[in-house]
């Protein structure tokens, strides 16, 4: 059997990356616009507290794994290839992009919530899922363009 | 008009029979960044440009140049 190179490793890491990055976004989107509908946002009931939790959990991880660059089951050899100089840059500008769309977001829910009060948690939700996804799919945009052979 | 880092990395490679994954392993990156300098989408840091040049046998300034 052939030993699979640390190089190798990074690569199918990265490649791995690429493809999951906007299957990623599309879950958490679908995730949050079930919560925002069925007004769980405002509920109370143990489930409720459940569903939260879910939702709050998985920002969290796709946030830790936006910030440190995923791939904790491979060596920090590995690691360091795959999160290399163009994906650092490609981080920033998808963590820049996710800023400014939460930014975004901000202004419009302060200007709507003139016409439609919303509570502290469902507004939290939109510029989360706002940031997130942006950042997820920006990410997911520049890093496949890097990975098209020009 | 802006200016545009060009580089003579596929030309140099293909001379030195290199593939991009051959040359990524040299200097510590992967395939995808490679790629990207080739196709000038990605400007490489002064560093990865120093190890880029060295890795081909070529000084920086023969690897890389401005275009306006």
């Amino acid at each position: 059997m052939t030993a699979i190179s640390d190089a190798e490793k990074a690569e199918e890491l990265s490649q791995r990356r690429t493809r999951m990055l906007p299957v990623l976004a599309i879950l958490f989107l679908f995730q949050q616009f079930t919560f925002l509908n069925g007004g769980l946002g405002s509920g109370d009931r143990p489930v409720d507290h459940v569903r939260i939790a879910a939702w709050l959990v998985m920002s969290i991880v796709i946030l830790v794994a936006l910030t440190t660059g995923g791939g904790w089951i491979y060596s920090r050899e590995v690691r360091r290839l795959a999160n290399d100089e163009a994906t650092r840059v490609h981080r920033d500008r998808s963590f820049r992009a996710g800023f400014l769309a939460s930014m975004a977001s901000c202004i419009a829910i302060y200007f709507l919530s003139f016409f439609e009060p919303m509570s502290a948690r469902d507004a939290i939700h939109w510029v989360m899922t706002v940031g997130i996804a942006v950042t997820l799919l920006w990410f997911a945009f520049l890093e496949r363009r890097a990975n098209r052979d020009g | 008009m802006a200016e545009r880092l060009a580089n003579r990395l596929k030309e140099r490679r293909g001379e030195l029979g290199l593939t991009q994954a051959e040359l990524a392993e040299k200097v510590g990156v992967t395939r995808k960044t490679v790629n990207t300098v080739e196709n000038g989408v990605f400007t490489p840091s002064a560093t990865l440009a120093i190890k880029l040049a060295a890795s081909l046998g070529l000084t920086v300034e023969q690897l890389f140049w401005i275009e306006d």
